[in-house]
């Protein structure tokens, strides 16, 4: 569905994706994450042909979006993390205007969805909430059941109800029709929630990309307590990162680590607790700092 | 910085100060010039107006309207929108209202003031020129106060900004120049001035605390009754033909109606102008043509909006994601708005002509008109009369439309160099133009080896643009843009039209003072391609970066 091939973009002297390569198959739900300013909408923005590919290729459905906008932009359903729907327009004019483009536009659906998010047809955008707004891009996103949704920061700024209306769309879209979902979140609980595939981004590259069952099963939360105070945590092979201090510390660790039990039982200490990471965990340990907070852009 | 006043002065410094230099520099140069001669004893007089236009006009009247720009916040902010122009990050600060307004104020008034006495001082003026010395520097002040106060106000339209600040100031203008002419004395300037600074700081004041509460008036309902409207009389109230009806539509939507209601908020005052001069036939006329003139000229002020491709923020020149992600080609996206152009254009000539028709009635000026037309036929004969005037409204038409359409492959860049330094260039050249052309009057001979060089003078201008328009066709067909085919289509059409053109000069100016082949230059100069074209490719650059 999409290939990126060592595909490199310089802003100036910042290096805003270094050689990333990405796949994303049909029928996937595709989560990007990273820190804010990591690359993720300027990968998603060269996967719409917003940017062209400086080096490397982009290739969505086997087409290049920037060479044929029209044949790729029209199985896109795509929502912009700036929220940038015109003002001026009435909730019913963004309808009429976005289905002109859309042959497959499905108006009992495009209904549903406006009576499911409660959107006033006859309000102006420039007067919705920011809630709202999310809602009614997501509303033109979708109506038309795209090959692939693209959501770029999604429920970025928004709050509960909204992001879980979002989610939910996302859920229902995978479940009924079983299309394709690339979306980018910094907010890794949701992604945790909806996404069989992550990808984490960090400073233009990619830090690690994964099945998110083969990441959950690959790695485990050890909690592990010493005798004494440690004012560090303690040098084992295999621990990606050490959270915690004094007696207590809690470790990240490929599952296959066998020498870890033999090496916590040498330096004093014990395994007092082991679960499955979750993805925060992980994102962490991988890239080695914590995700933004919500509400950032 | 311990104030509030300094860290407001050092922002306009940090911001500007390349060109606050600039400033200085051409000061400094200025005093070292006059230096110079008086140390070489030569009298300082300077008495050869090109020169001193150069040297002095110019570079001053730049420098005001830089400064003017600067303190009123005009680099940063929208001028066509309805917010007010005032940087919004500064309301956040805990100082009043007031100082907000009176700061940048003060210091762009003492920045004017000290601009004027600079020039009065330095600069070496024409002997027979009696200089004043304070009205000046106030009346400048006063400009700048006024645009201040009038361009942080927030507006229930957009674009009513720019036709309330140029209405004021060309009253201001107006009123200053004939109380010169009336040689008013210096005290009798003053007296007219000094009050209107204190007033203006009220404007501003109230102005900054109203856009500070974000009160900001919206007019636009009206509007979206006329857009109803338009989609009424073209029956789409359902669906749309096709995508590119829907983003016509749009574009319509976003700026249509701005120069119909520019130059319909214009008409009534260039009208009234009928009823106070219908007993002097010219002055009729020169009302009527400058009526006629009108919507070309105000469609350079609307052309900015046209070409923006994005309608958001206003320091945006990038195209917005929603319109970069509609499945359109660039040439649909262009072509939308083109058309809507079009019917700007159309409804604002439909406007004009509807109130000069009742305005020549109402005032029984219609007579006149009539009585000028009868002349025109007894002079050129019937068809011939039909044809001028066809012609004439059809190029005033043409015109508006070029006016709105022309810079879109520089707005549609993204490229907010290029736009400025377009912007810039024009300024530039039109008062290279303004110069010369004051020179080639002052002057007899080169008026005469100019009319003499004309035709080899438009010959350079086809070969510059018959080669810029082979050039963006080469890169639209090597970027895909336009298939081979719609390139020769197009280039077919742009023939007929340069053809028909030629061949209506041709039959209209029956003279042999001018050569036919003089005619064909015109025609291929006065129909669009070169920049026209290159608007898809603008756009590519911009949504494609």
């Amino acid at each position: 569905m999409i290939t990126v091939s060592e595909l490199t973009r310089r802003f100036g002297a910042r290096t805003a994706l270094a050689s990333v390569s990405l796949s994303v198959t049909r029928g996937a739900v595709h989560g990007l994450v990273g820190a804010n300013g990591a690359g993720k909408t300027t990968l998603i923005k060269h996967i719409l042909g917003l940017l062209r590919a400086e080096s490397g290729s982009v290739r969505v459905f086997g087409l290049d979006p920037v060479a044929d906008p029209v044949a790729v932009l029209s199985r896109i359903g795509y929502l912009s993390e700036e929220k940038d729907l015109p003002g001026w327009m009435r909730v019913d004019e963004l309808i009429r205007y976005s289905r002109a483009f859309y042959p497959a536009w499905d108006d009992v659906y495009a209904e549903e969805l406006r009576q499911t998010f409660a959107l006033d047809p006859t309000m102006k955008i420039s007067d919705l909430s920011r809630g709202q707004k999310a809602q009614a891009g997501l509303l033109i996103a979708l109506a038309y059941r795209p090959e692939l949704l693209v959501l770029d920061e999604p429920s970025s700024g928004l709050d509960p109800i909204v992001r879980r209306d979002i989610l939910g769309a996302i859920i229902r879209t995978i479940a009924s029709e079983g299309r394709t979902v690339l979306f980018s979140s910094h907010l890794l609980d949701e992604v945790e929630q909806v996404a069989d595939h992550v990808t984490m981004i960090d400073q233009g590259r990619i830090a690690h990309s994964a099945p998110m069952d083969a990441l959950r099963e690959s790695y485990r939360c050890v909690t592990i307590r010493f005798e004494e105070s440690q004012p560090r945590p303690p040098a084992f092979a295999g621990a990606l990162c050490w959270d915690g201090g004094d007696r207590e510390w809690t470790a990240v660790v490929h599952r296959d680590s066998g020498e870890l039990d033999g090496a916590v039982a040498s330096s004093g200490g014990r395994v007092v607790a082991e679960r499955a990471p979750s993805l925060d965990e992980l994102f962490i340990a991988h890239v080695g700092t914590p995700a933004a907070p919500d509400g950032e852009a | 910085m311990r104030s509030h006043a300094a860290a407001v002065a050092w922002e306009f410094w940090r911001r500007h100060r390349w060109g606050l230099i600039a400033v200085a520099c051409y000061l400094l140069a200025l005093a070292t010039f006059k230096l110079l001669m008086l140390v070489r004893g030569q009298p300082v007089t300077f008495d050869d107006e090109l020169t001193f236009s150069f040297a002095v006009v110019v570079p001053s009247a730049t420098a005001f309207m830089y400064f003017l720009a600067v303190f009123s916040f005009g680099f940063a902010g929208d001028l066509a929108g309805r917010q007010s122009i005032y940087p919004a990050r500064l309301f956040t600060l805990p100082v009043t209202s007031g100082a907000l307004a009176g700061w940048p104020m003060l210091y762009g008034t003492v920045a004017m003031a000290v601009l004027w006495l600079a020039t009065r001082f330095l600069a070496v003026w024409p002997s027979d020129l009696d200089v004043p010395l304070i009205w000046p520097a106030l009346f400048a002040a006063t400009i700048l106060a006024w645009a201040q106060a009038l361009t942080w106000m927030p507006y229930g339209l957009p674009g009513l900004r720019v036709v309330v600040t140029v209405l004021l100031l060309v009253l201001i203008d107006v009123v200053v120049f004939v109380a010169h002419d009336s040689k008013a004395s210096e005290p009798v300037m003053l007296a007219i001035l000094v009050p209107s600074l204190p007033l203006a700081f009220l404007v501003a004041r109230f102005a900054v605390a109203r856009a500070r509460r974000g009160a900001v008036p919206d007019g636009r309902n009206i509007f979206i009754r006329f857009g109803q409207v338009a989609d009424f009389l073209s029956r789409r109230r359902d669906r749309f033909r096709s995508p590119a009806s829907a983003q016509a539509w749009f574009e319509w939507r976003r700026y249509g109606w701005s120069l119909p209601v520019l130059v319909g908020i214009l008409l009534p005052f260039e009208l009234f102008l009928l009823f106070l001069f219908r007993d002097t036939p010219v002055l009729v006329f020169e009302t009527l043509l400058a009526v006629l003139f009108t919507p070309p000229f105000m469609a350079v002020f609307v052309a900015a909006n046209v070409s923006k491709p994005t309608f958001m923020g206003s320091d945006s020149y990038g195209v917005a994601p929603f319109i970069a992600s509609r499945p359109l080609t660039n040439v649909s996206l262009v072509a939308a708005k083109l058309k809507a152009a079009i019917w700007s254009t159309l409804a604002t000539w439909l406007l004009v002509i509807v109130t000069i028709f009742l305005a020549l009635r109402l005032t029984g000026t219609s007579t006149l008109v009539i009585e000028w037309m009868g002349k025109v036929i007894e002079a050129v004969g019937t068809p011939r009369a039909i044809v001028i005037v066809l012609l004439g409204f059809s190029l005033l038409v043409a015109s508006t439309w070029k006016q709105l359409v022309q810079s879109l492959y520089i707005g549609m860049s993204g490229r907010g160099w290029l736009v400025k330094g377009s912007v810039f260039l024009a300024l530039s050249l039109l008062t290279l133009f303004v110069v010369l052309a004051q020179w080639l009057i002052n002057q007899g001979r080169p008026i005469v080896t100019l009319w003499n060089a004309l035709p080899w003078i438009a010959t350079v201008l086809v070969c510059v643009k018959i080669s810029a328009a082979a050039w963006v066709a080469v890169r639209l067909g090597e970027s895909r843009l336009l298939s081979d085919r719609t390139l020769v289509l197009g280039a077919a059409c742009w023939a007929v039209a340069v053809f028909a053109l030629y061949g209506l000069l041709v039959w209209l100016v029956s003279t042999v003072l001018i050569p036919s082949y003089f005619f064909a230059l015109v025609a291929i100069l006065a129909t669009p391609l070169a920049r026209l074209s290159a608007a898809p490719l603008a756009l590519s650059w911009n949504r494609h970066r």
